[in-house]
């Protein structure tokens, strides 16, 4: 056998192996697809990967059941909104944290971490009456107000205030002899040199947003305003059991902006996830 | 005219002092080195000057203009930094023109401006790159060239060799000499490296524990120094310090001071002599070979080391006596407090 051989063999026996241990976790996203195209007598028959009658009505009576297009913008703006918000304020407030001089800096962080420790569950009933009390139940504003001032807030601070504190500091003062004042070299120099951390915060803010469901639950009645994990919980029949096929229909619909970002952004998510320590 | 003119600054980091009471002349396109040990304030006083750093008292003028409230970019200097400080994410040419698209200098002159530094620095192929793509002298002209683009008054360099090998090293060192010698600017430029201030000053300014300690041309520094510490630190290989009644057996003359309590003699002006009556004696412990000379270490009878720069070809063997003379000129007397005593004081 010449080495070139034994290289091909290599890879295709390490190829297969890395495709056996994918399925196990690609079984259910396939399975998800495929339901989606399914009766509910097929789902509930003896079990096929692939439809025997392709049944895409599937994808017409998610919109037709509820207003599940509007449901569908609700997360995408919301999404969108709470990522651009958090972006601004947590390099903002990480930028200052790293490198502002001020009387109990440290202290500050300190209790903005202990924030990190409070299981969400605990706040919740707390905030509803805050966000009543606000007029704003049945609203969208609590599904962007509280993460963007609330945990993942500070976990985004924290994240972009510990890669600020990496930048050479040489640099900023360059920047100030060349005559950026405090906000120019944020903008001008700390900013660009953070897309790593700038790319974390973002993916993980905006997946974060995407799944929220307790939230959604708690502050949102009208079908108008639910979000999308709140929607696809809301495929049911009259007894209250689930649709299968609608439920699984719109759930393929639901990751379609998830799978996009990931393939657009694969590198970015697998370095984001390392840096800030969490688990996809 | 752009002189720098230093009166009284003091710097303190909370209850640390680091500057302690500084006044200093710097004349309009003279090359001045700030050196001295790690620690001793030097870097603090480039950027104090810069602005980066608040002076805690003193004044700071910049060609007759009092700047202590002025800001850097407003100061008319220029900084090299150490680790050359290139902003990542632009390439050379926007590196070089970064601080007058800030100042909104119009574009066809940031552009006639970078083209004239780049042409000076030779940097015309480098322009399109990032400094992730260049080596370690081509970044330090970058940050050369954008120091030079702004037109400044002043030069700061703050140890912008220090991440250079010894042989790139030598080379922009004669590069930023010529660089002086073409803009005729007043230069401030922070070392370590004793050789450095002593081949590109005009002056050198000799720093410790935030004083000055000397300030002079690099020649008055090395055969008039003020006191044991300027003495050892400048030169290379140190100066040797011996006790005063060491002197007599070095040279015959000149007599020695009364009030001296120590002679310093530099390792280059000692002779190697047979070891007879009435010369300094002492035994070689160590021979270093360095190619042109050899650095003996000679164990002293008194119980003192000493340096000694050998050029002979036939060495002495390690273990052998030796005896040592110097002419007495090169001799220098410090008193007890190590403060140098002044040749028409003792030959008085």
């Amino acid at each position: 056998m010449t080495q070139r051989q034994i290289r091909i063999l290599y890879r295709t026996c390490w190829t297969i192996a890395l495709l056996i241990v994918a399925i196990p976790f690609m079984f259910p996203f396939v399975w998800m697809v495929s339901a989606g195209f399914k009766s509910t007598t097929e789902i509930f028959g003896a079990p096929t990967l692939i439809p025997r009658v392709w049944r895409w009505q599937n994808f017409i009576e998610v919109f037709t059941y509820q207003p599940f297009a509007r449901q569908y913008f609700n997360s995408l703006y919301i999404a969108i909104l709470v990522t651009v918000l958090t972006l601004i304020i947590s390099s903002l407030a990480g930028y200052a944290l790293a490198r502002m001089r001020f009387a109990g800096a440290g202290l500050l962080m300190l209790f903005l971490i202990s924030a990190l420790m409070v299981p969400e569950e605990v706040t919740i009933i707390p905030n509803f009456f805050l966000i009543r009390s606000m007029g704003l139940v049945d609203t969208h504003w609590p599904l962007i107000l509280l993460p963007v001032f609330g945990p993942q807030g500070v976990m985004a601070t924290f994240l972009m205030r510990q890669y600020f504190l990496a930048l050479p500091k040489e640099l900023e003062d360059a920047g100030k002899m060349d005559g950026l004042s405090r906000f120019g070299v944020w903008w001008r120099i700390a900013l660009p040199m953070s897309r790593p951390a700038i790319a974390a915060v973002a993916i993980i803010t905006f997946l974060s947003s995407w799944n929220l469901f307790l939230e959604p639950l708690i502050f949102l009645s009208s079908l108008e305003m639910f979000t999308l994990p709140l929607a696809l919980s809301n495929f049911n029949d009259s007894y209250g059991l689930p649709l299968w096929n609608l439920q699984l229909a719109a759930t393929t619909l639901a990751v379609v902006p998830i799978l996009i970002v990931y393939l657009i952004a694969q590198r970015q998510i697998i370095e984001s996830f390392a840096l800030s320590g969490v688990k996809g | 005219m752009t002189n720098v003119f230093l009166k009284g600054i003091e710097k303190r980091f909370g209850s640390v002092e680091v500057i302690r009471g500084v006044d200093l002349q710097i004349d309009d396109g003279e090359f001045v080195v700030f050196v001295g040990p790690s620690g001793c304030g030097k870097s603090t006083l480039l950027r104090l000057i810069s602005g980066l750093e608040h002076i805690s008292a003193g004044d700071i003028y910049i060609g007759d203009r009092l700047v202590n409230e002025v800001q850097p970019a407003q100061r008319g200097v220029a900084m090299v930094f150490q680790s050359y400080a290139l902003y990542p994410h632009l390439t050379v040419r926007d590196n070089m023109g970064f601080g007058l698209k800030v100042r909104k200098v119009p574009p066809a002159e940031r552009q006639r401006r970078i083209g004239e530094a780049a042409a000076t620095l030779k940097l015309d192929a480098l322009l399109d790159r990032y400094p992730r793509e260049l080596s370690g002298g081509q970044r330090q002209r970058v940050a050369i060239g954008r120091a030079i683009v702004g037109h400044p008054d002043v030069f700061l360099f703050d140890e912008p060799l220090s991440n250079l090998d010894a042989e790139l090293r030598v080379h922009m060192r004669s590069e930023i000499a010529a660089l002086h010698k073409r803009l005729a600017t007043t230069m401030i430029y922070v070392t370590h490296d004793q050789i450095e201030a002593m081949t590109l000053a005009d002056k050198i300014v000799v720093l410790r524990d935030g004083r000055v300690e000397q300030v002079g041309s690099p020649r008055t520094l090395y055969e008039n120094p003020a006191n044991i510490f300027v003495a050892q630190f400048i030169g290379s290989p140190k100066m040797n310090v011996l006790p005063a009644d060491a002197a007599p057996l070095l040279a015959a003359l000149p007599a020695t001071p009364p009030s001296a309590e120590s002679v310093g003699v530099r390792p280059e002006h000692l002779t190697v002599v047979s070891p007879g009556e009435g010369v300094l004696r002492g035994e070689v412990t160590l021979c270093e070979y360095t190619g042109a000379v050899t650095l003996l270490h000679v164990a002293l009878d008194g119980g003192h080391d000493c340096l000694v720069i050998y050029d002979e070809r036939e060495m002495p063997g390690v273990g052998s006596v030796i005896g040592l003379r110097a002419e007495g000129q090169n001799l220098h007397f410090f008193n007890q407090h190590g403060q140098a005593i002044l040749a028409s004081a003792h030959s008085t």
